[in-house]
């Protein structure tokens, strides 16, 4: 009886956790119970409650077709709530400019988006920080040189390195490769793997990480840091 | 050498602007804008999904929005907004499974609408509860939903076997909502 309710609760939580709609089931109290407080752990990851803007514009269009009213405005109002939640730099979409000619030379990535600082410490030197083969695509690495932490990622096949502190109070931050973010565990701040704002609680909207240059020599990815 | 004032400025703390207790709403587009975030992230709290979530947050919206007349003063419509996401997930948990007696707390919406609509309440909430629970419960719960280890992989950190990880699983889950109820209500 408790083993068949704790497979039926686990195939709940894997639903959750792997962002599946759960199946329904004749549920006991019990299980019920469980699958309440798994819901609101799920819920308590940095950002899985945050919806994106395909689900904000799916909203907004059919409540304008279900509440009558002309869907003329869909783009201008979903593009400003999701502009006023989610960070204008969410919709910059300049992410990855430059960055495959520069990786395929082989050289530093880059350049950074506009408005985006590159860190580039006085006396910096190439310094190898994880192989290419740990990386794979999709992935994030949390990285430190002792004084630089950064965070490398392979997006699309490209490797680029930004500040692994958040700009707002320099918590650590935490790559999410489900949703490719860099997250704050401090104030629910969120960045793109490219540094670039993508969410953020506060009056006003912290700095975009700063680029580190990176490069691929010989199977490993170096940074360019003290 | 001198002391030296680890402490850099001053924290600032998210805090809550342009509260609109005495505005008021005059079309269903700033309702939606002001709320639609705050009222998917109440209910994503509560099935844990987004897809669910979305249809949950269009459904309190739309039913809101049949029953208000507006104008309405912003208040009233964000207590009623509460009180049908309320309704609308009693409804979900009863008819997907078979849940009776559904019990919900939920807090309010946001104050300033979406420009800092969301908020920390259920990572701050998800903390606090595996916190509060015995080490080995703690364990499994962070494996999964903070590690994102499958069952299998649970099981094998912990040193025991899958079924015994999803028994665990089970307990502790039980447990946290315990907690929940009791402590952290």
């Amino acid at each position: 009886m408790t083993s068949s309710a704790a497979d039926r609760v686990a195939r709940f939580v894997d639903d959750l956790l792997r962002g599946r709609r759960p199946r329904r089931f004749h549920a006991t109290p019990e299980e019920t119970e469980a699958m309440g407080a798994a819901a609101g752990l799920a819920a308590g990851r940095t950002g899985a409650d945050l919806p994106d803007k395909a689900a904000l514009d799916r909203i907004h269009r059919r409540l304008s077709e279900r509440l009558d009213e002309s869907p003329r405005v869909d783009a201008r109002f979903t593009r400003r709530v999701w502009l006023r939640t989610l960070g204008t730099a969410a919709a910059a979409a300049v992410v990855g400019v430059g960055l495959d000619e520069a990786l395929t030379r082989g050289g530093a990535i880059g350049p950074a988006a506009e408005g985006q600082a590159v860190l580039t410490p006085d006396g910096a030197q190439w310094r190898p920080v994880a192989a290419v083969e740990q990386l794979p695509e999709g992935h994030a690495l949390q990285v430190s040189t002792g004084s630089v932490d950064a965070v490398v990622f392979n997006e699309g096949g490209q490797i680029g390195a930004v500040s692994g502190v958040c700009t707002h109070l320099g918590c650590k931050l935490q790559p999410d490769e489900a949703d490719k973010r860099l997250s704050c565990p401090c104030h629910q701040t969120a960045f793109s793997w490219s540094g670039k704002v993508l969410y953020y609680r506060l009056k006003a909207a912290p700095p975009d990480l700063p680029r580190i240059q990176s490069r691929v020599r010989d199977g490993q990815i170096e940074l360019l840091v003290v | 050498m001198g002391v030296i004032n680890l402490r850099g400025a001053d924290d600032p703390e998210p805090e809550p602007v342009n509260d609109p207790a005495s505005s008021i709403y005059t079309d269903w587009e700033s309702v939606y804008q002001d709320n639609v975030v705050g009222i998917y992230q109440l209910v994503f709290r509560r099935v844990g999904n987004a897809a669910d979530a979305e249809d949950l947050a269009e459904d309190v919206l739309i039913r809101t929005l049949k029953t208000l007349r507006l104008p309405a003063p912003v208040h009233n419509v964000r207590s009623y907004l509460v009180k049908t996401a309320k309704t609308v997930l009693a409804d979900h948990w009863r008819s997907h499974y078979a849940a009776q007696n559904v019990e919900l707390e939920l807090e309010q919406l946001p104050p300033s609408g979406l420009g800092n609509a969301a908020s920390t309440v259920a990572s701050e909430r998800a903390q606090r509860l595996l916190g509060l629970l015995p080490d080995q419960f703690r364990q499994v719960l962070e494996l999964r939903f903070l590690r994102g280890y499958s069952v299998r992989e649970v099981a094998h950190e912990m040193g025991v076997t899958e079924s015994n990880a999803r028994v665990l699983q089970f307990r502790a889950l039980r447990k946290a909502a315990q907690f929940e109820r009791e402590v952290l209500a």
